[in-house]
């Protein structure tokens, strides 16, 4: 019996306890960030889908179509193409797709990269309907960022 | 006794060949050691002796340690395996820290439940059971992990290899109740059958799966 | 309390929980087999989310493996990292410098201390108990905030390469985690063990419900918190010690009740604990290389090699077979849920239904874990 009274005591007073907690906490300021109308800002080291990086010098992306990006990706997402210009040595890049869909942001591409041709965007905000959006035209990207 | 060095005496009760061998290596070290051991007390109680005697002590010593070193060499791996060729069954250290491992037994198919009952009565419990495909040898190896919960590491890995064209092995399930999802897992990759395993149906593939996906020529 | 009752198989009906339900924490169902409130059978359903990580590790070579790993156990994704890259360095015999063994184990345990977090928040909406949910994400965005400066990612990492850590640690991650274990020192005795370990409440639904014994525990090969609630010290960290874990001075916390408790307890306690090796670790990081040289293309000699590490869930094995090329012959997982799951069916025998889900919480289930 004495066990009985003793939890209804105690336990009140841990439920009053628990009470004044979280009646504490509701005057403390609010914690969550208010996104639409406050936007955060990535980290450094954020990483968002890949995108290529141009040569400031030329203008023109860095990449000189090795294909270790492609080679080293472990989902096959990454697919290339270059030819040569004619009067030119170094292949020029024509098309870098990415298949954002299977992509799962390892860094292995820009691991293999032996030129820094590849970096992670800061881009998050990718939400679409559609699949075809996924497919990335990472070279008409940087000519759009100009 | 270290738990490595008992669980590899408990095991050796799979083979009675080699155990007959390793416990009369035993014995005969044992002895040695009983010889050395009685010997250093009386080498301690001629110390305070006449110097005389010394001599005759040493002569007795050198005498006494040939034969215990001729005996206590075969002692720590009695069965060896040789580089070349297929393993032969046994009982193998290994070192823990190459391997992950430290006692290695290589079974027949039929050993496994002995083998398992060994583990259980030594209080170890089954950290997973597996299978790899080697289709080369058309052979299927099925390898039974343990582990205890002592402070001292001592992990063994019981393992057997079955035919591919007549994959069947008997359950361990019986005598530990963890075989019985790790029996169906292997089941299901490997198409092994657990001979009296009580409830043999899929349990990471879907329940009419009638593949097995990490057999090397499964094709998707 | 369990009530061993008689049942008449003709008054039992079945009830399927799950797949797509709250308390089983993603896709796991269980078919059960009630007599009024009380569980005359019950048996895990497993594979809904089932996606042979085995045989996609046998497709491609070493490192492209890596990013699998974290999509196991998505709540302590940097343990699945470091066993997994504890295994290729040992059958490839590569050492790890000094630091990136002591970055590797300071993001370890930030992983497993918010594991263990969220393992709470969930565990108590389980139980019916919003509130400590919100405590617990704000805790768990703070080392989100602070795992996301160093790795990238938020959840599915991809941080650890075989010798070493694929970026150092700064100084602002440094000082944000001194500050992060002094907040939650100092909110670990309020809005964790005043409001909700001290309730009357959860102490009345925990006590004496969904008790594994020591010899349950061993036979059905239970490990982490499932098997030191029910009394057995055994933690892989203490027992098998790798990566630099012999250096910190840590406690494994071992309660005798069996009970869901017990299992609760031991979390809570874990989490103290795991603050204390990070501080260790932090005040002693050296200085040095973060990554050892590592041909691009690893080729193992042949064999076949064990490695073991202690995730917030138990013991996870990696078994790797080699013959000598660049992929890996065979790959095994050992998942620790897996097997801790496994003894579900013989325990919450004669329970109530309720009372099975609170223990189903308290073993703590990872289903992408379970289902590999």
């Amino acid at each position: 019996m004495s066990e009985y009274w003793n939890d209804v005591i105690g336990g009140s007073k841990s439920l009053l306890i628990g009470l004044s907690i979280t009646a504490r906490e509701f005057f403390k300021p609010v914690v969550t960030e208010q996104y639409p109308w406050v936007v955060p800002e990535m980290t450094e080291r954020f990483r968002g889908h890949i995108e290529l990086i141009k040569d400031e010098k030329t203008g023109k992306p860095k990449c000189i179509v090795c294909g270790m990006c492609m080679r080293g990706c472990p989902s096959g997402c990454i697919s290339l193409a270059g030819k040569k210009p004619e009067g030119e040595k170094k292949k020029a890049l024509t098309k870098y797709h990415l298949d954002f869909t299977t992509c799962s942001l390892c860094g292995t591409c820009i691991e293999s990269c032996n030129f820094g041709a590849i970096q992670f965007s800061k881009d998050y905000n990718l939400a679409s309907t559609r699949k075809e959006d996924y497919i990335f035209d990472l070279l008409k990207r940087l000519e759009e960022q100009g | 006794m270290s738990i490595v060095e008992e669980t590899r005496i408990a095991l050796l009760e799979m083979f009675p060949e080699f155990a007959a061998a390793d416990a009369a290596a035993r014995a005969a070290a044992d002895k040695i050691d009983d010889e050395m051991e009685t010997m250093i007390d009386e080498m301690d109680s001629i110390e305070p002796a006449t110097e005389g005697d010394a001599p005759a002590g040493g002569d007795d010593e050198v005498e006494a340690a040939e034969p215990a070193e001729a005996a206590t060499e075969p002692v720590p791996e009695p069965e060896e395996p040789e580089e070349e060729g297929p393993r032969e069954n046994g009982v193998m250290l290994t070192d823990h820290a190459a391997r992950g491992t430290d006692i290695d037994v290589l079974c027949a198919p039929d050993q496994v439940v002995q083998a398992a009952r060994i583990m259980d009565e030594s209080g170890f419990f089954l950290e997973a059971i597996t299978g790899v495909d080697w289709i080369k040898d058309d052979k299927l190896e099925v390898i039974y992990d343990y582990n205890q919960y002592g402070q001292e590491q001592c992990r063994v890995v019981v393992r057997t290899l079955i035919p591919r064209s007549e994959p069947e092995i008997p359950t361990i399930s019986d005598v530990m109740p963890s075989a019985n999802w790790h029996e169906r897992e292997t089941h299901d990759f490997y198409g092994i059958k657990f001979i009296g395993h009580p409830h043999l149906i899929p349990i990471l593939l879907p329940e009419d799966a009638d593949f097995h996906p990490l057999l090397k020529d499964f094709k998707p | 309390m369990t009530v061993p009752i008689e049942c008449r198989q003709d008054e039992t009906f079945v009830l399927n929980l799950g797949p797509q339900h709250p308390a089983t924490h993603g896709v796991l169902r269980v078919k059960l087999t009630l007599d009024g409130e009380y569980i005359v059978e019950a048996e895990p359903v497993l594979g809904y989310i089932h996606r042979m990580h085995e045989k996609m590790a046998e497709d491609r070579n070493f490192a492209q493996f890596m990013p699998n790993t974290a999509r196991m156990d998505y709540l302590h994704a940097l343990a699945f990292n470091h066993g997994y890259c504890l295994v290729v360095e040992r059958a490839a015999g590569i050492e790890v410098p000094e630091r990136a063994e002591y970055i590797r184990v300071i993001t370890v345990e930030l992983n497993r201390l918010i594991s263990h977090i969220l393992w709470w928040a969930a565990f108590l909406l389980d139980l019916g108990g919003f509130t400590p949910l919100l405590y617990a994400f704000d805790d768990r965005e703070q080392v989100l905030d602070l795992l996301e400066r160093v790795t990238g990612s938020r959840l599915t990492y991809c941080y650890f390469r075989f010798g070493g850590v694929y970026n150092d640690i700064d100084d602002e991650f440094i000082t944000g985690t001194y500050a992060f274990i002094k907040r939650l020192r100092s909110r670990m005795p309020t809005q964790y063990h005043a409001l909700v370990t001290g309730n009357i409440i959860l102490q009345k639904r925990l006590k004496g419900i969904g008790i594994i014994t020591e010899e349950q525990s061993r036979r059905y090969g239970c490990t982490g918190p499932v098997a030191r609630g029910s009394g057995i010290n055994y933690d892989i960290r203490k027992n098998e010690p790798y990566s630099v874990y012999p250096e910190f001075d840590f406690d494994v916390p071992v309660y005798h009740e069996c009970d869901s408790m017990a299992r609760y307890m031991v979390r809570m306690d874990e989490m103290e604990q795991s603050m204390r090796i990070i501080e260790q670790a932090l005040d002693k990081l050296p200085d040095g290389p973060v990554k050892a040289k590592v041909p691009k293309i690893l080729k193992p000699a042949e064999g076949d090699y064990w490695a073991s590490v202690e995730t917030a869930r138990g013991n996870l094995g990696h078994r790797l077979v080699c013959d000598g090329k660049k992929n890996p012959y065979k790959l095994k997982l050992r998942s620790p849920t897996f097997c801790n799951l496994s003894c579900f069916a013989e325990v919450s025998e004669g329970m109530l239904l309720a009372d099975a889900l609170a223990f189903m919480g308290s073993l703590d289930l990872v289903i992408p874990e379970i289902d590999r």
